[in-house]
């Protein structure tokens, strides 16, 4: 057994040492360093005191971790607006998410399931668009938004981001065409209305669609900066991607000798990127299917 | 017959804008002949279409128009359509010397993203892919993958703290290294657009990866262990038979990151706001319009616009250069 076990273990080092391996090997670890590394270096600078911070000799690993940038960075309202801006993240985001996944969804049906005068030509008309180039897009926002007292609204945002239906159209379409027409023959001939087919016929076998529209929409929106930051213009009424980019030097004054604002900031940027990275290496396989079946059909 | 109508729209939306034209013009003749059918698509679409149209189609049509018009925010005379004033925008635009200093930097920092993105993520995908254990594989696709999904001010925000010169960790290892004196990566005006290159591979190479890496996994083994037989080495196999594979996958790449010239939200957040940097070494052309749009003097939007329009035309030259080139069918 044992004998088995480190004849295993040696031709699996024997495979991994091969030359062509190595290559593999080093130069992927090497790659996943360059994408980790910005990362970590945060995490473990959120986990500092001042004193460790400025030591001569900083280490990735923090020797004494500490909470407290975290705690300071919470509930200090007086100085941060760190869980007022995580809020208005999630009001914002989680409203264009519902939006985008009700409007693709209906329409990715209509699209591929109904017919109706004009239904081609519309959809034409909705592609066309993505190959003219948006010049003033922002500008022309900015006074439209304006004229429906729109800016400085949450409602606003939700309403804009999921507006960009392009790709979620495409893959919720696909779901709808992916399902074999006989399912609905039955209810058909029992007289179901369209909406009714559509409710308890198809919907069931889109959920998948549905979850992929609904987790890209949420990476992106969570993540939106620079439309944000046109129509926002209030600091209590910032999402959190916005809101940690005006932090820095500005805690460095406030920060007790305990804390320095390089640790503080970190621990807000955690905290502001902590919800995408968990959704996101949680639910990695809805990703993959979202790129290979949204991204690359474009 | 309505299965057929679906498939046709795939074929003509992937031979591109052309043929999207001529189908809406045949779809407008043929509009009156065709039946009402069932009403209820209207009601299904309506929410999609009216979201589409009221923020996406409108502000591209009045976006084109404030291209040719003089329009200023807080000049309410200037609002609506009494402003157009033809190409005088351009005219200014291409007298600009700060206009044409932008554009510089734009394509200097485009022209050092893309081959470095591109060789950086075409070598990781093939490195994945020669990952046999899948759990491994799959490790390293998340990975590669998880600076995509951070919000960009995020992504760049880490990098200013690696860049700081005081506390970051680039400064740090340096000086283990034995450098004496450490620079300001985003203080010093000849290091700044460079600093700003790195952050924006790093935030954005994933996505590649995995675009090369689905071209890669589609390509059939059988091709592989036919250039085995015939002899082929690793690399050989990779020039003869990977490459050229990969060339609609090279196209989509290469359009997508051709909007790197209008790059904004990296130099705004690295350099806090519209500064373009020390010296304005980063004043990217899409800072400086969003500078000119939102905060400098009477709020000029239709110059900014004319600046994103002309950003926009030079991109879609390139778009239509790439596939002429690749000869590639999907667009």
């Amino acid at each position: 057994m044992v004998a088995r076990i480190t004849s295993d273990v040696s031709s699996a080092f024997r495979r991994i040492l091969r030359p062509g391996s190595v290559l593999v090997y080093v130069s992927l670890f090497a790659i996943c360093i360059i994408c980790l590394v910005p990362v970590v270096w945060t995490v473990s600078s959120s986990l500092k005191t001042r004193e460790e911070l400025y030591t001569a000799t900083p280490t990735l690993i923090p020797k004494q971790p500490t909470l407290l940038n975290y705690t300071w960075m919470l509930t200090r309202e007086d100085m941060s607006r760190l869980p007022l801006n995580m809020w208005n993240s999630l009001k914002v985001t989680m409203g264009a998410v519902i939006i985008q996944c009700i409007a693709a969804t209906l329409a990715g049906y209509a699209f591929a399931r109904l017919e109706f005068r004009g239904r081609d030509l519309i959809f034409y008309l909705l592609i066309i668009l993505m190959f003219i180039p948006r010049a003033g897009g922002l500008m022309a926002l900015y006074e439209e938004m304006d004229f429906l007292h729109l800016r400085n609204s949450h409602l606003g945002l939700a309403l804009l981001f999921p507006s960009a239906i392009s790709v979620a159209l495409f893959v919720m379409r696909q779901n709808f065409l992916g399902i074999p027409r006989e399912i609905e023959e039955a209810a058909i001939v029992d007289g179901a209305s369209t909406p009714q087919l559509f409710w308890h016929v198809d919907l069931p076998f889109v959920t998948g669609g549905i979850a992929v529209v609904a987790i890209w929409e949420y990476i992106y929106v969570w993540g939106e900066y620079l439309t944000t930051l046109t129509m926002i213009d209030f600091p209590e009424l910032e999402t959190v991607s916005l809101a940690v980019t005006k932090l820095q030097g500005w805690s460095a004054h406030f920060t007790s000798t305990l804390l320095a604002g390089y640790g503080t900031e970190s621990a807000a940027y955690v905290v502001a990127m902590a919800p995408v990275v968990l959704v996101f290496i949680l639910l990695q396989r809805w990703f993959v299917r979202g790129l290979t079946e949204g991204i690359v059909k474009m | 017959m309505a299965q057929l109508n679906t498939q046709r729209v795939d074929e003509v939306r992937s031979r591109g804008a052309g043929a999207v034209f001529n189908q809406i013009a045949r779809e407008i003749v043929g509009l009156r002949s065709q039946a009402w059918g069932n009403r209820w698509g209207y009601v299904f679409i309506a929410p999609a279409v009216i979201l589409y149209l009221v923020f996406q189609a409108w502000p591209i049509l009045r976006g084109l128009f404030m291209a040719f018009s003089d329009y200023r925010w807080l000049v309410k005379a200037t609002h609506g359509l009494v402003g157009f004033n033809g190409l005088a925008n351009w005219v200014e635009m291409f007298t600009d010397p700060t206009f044409w200093k932008s554009f510089t930097i734009s394509l200097r920092f485009s022209l050092m993203f893309l081959p470095i993105t591109l060789i950086l993520s075409l070598f990781a995908a093939v490195m994945i892919s020669k990952v046999r254990n899948s759990v491994a594989a799959g490790a390293f696709r998340v990975i590669a993958y998880m600076p995509v999904i951070l919000p960009i001010s995020i992504s760049m925000l880490l990098w200013v703290k690696l860049y700081d010169p005081q506390l970051g960790y680039l400064n740090t290892l340096l000086q283990n290294l034995g450098v004496q004196n450490v620079p300001n990566w985003l203080g010093s005006p000849g290091s700044a657009l460079y600093a700003m290159v790195l952050p924006t591979v790093w935030a954005r190479f994933g996505s590649w990866v995995l675009l090369f890496l689905i071209g890669i996994y589609s390509i059939n083994r059988e091709i592989y262990e036919a250039a085995l037989v015939d002899g082929a080495n690793g690399w050989q196999q990779f020039w003869s038979v990977t490459l050229p594979l990969l060339k609609p996958i090279f196209a989509l790449v290469l359009v997508t990151g051709s909007g790197i010239l209008s790059a904004t939200e990296e130099s705004m957040v690295l350099f806090q706001g519209t500064t373009g940097g020390p010296a304005e070494a980063a004043l990217t052309t899409g800072v400086y319009a969003y500078r000119v749009a939102f905060i400098h003097g009477d709020m000029r939007m239709g110059y900014a616009a004319t600046m994103s329009l002309f950003l926009g035309l030079v991109n879609m030259l390139i778009t239509f250069a790439i596939f002429k080139t690749l000869r590639t069918e999907r667009a």
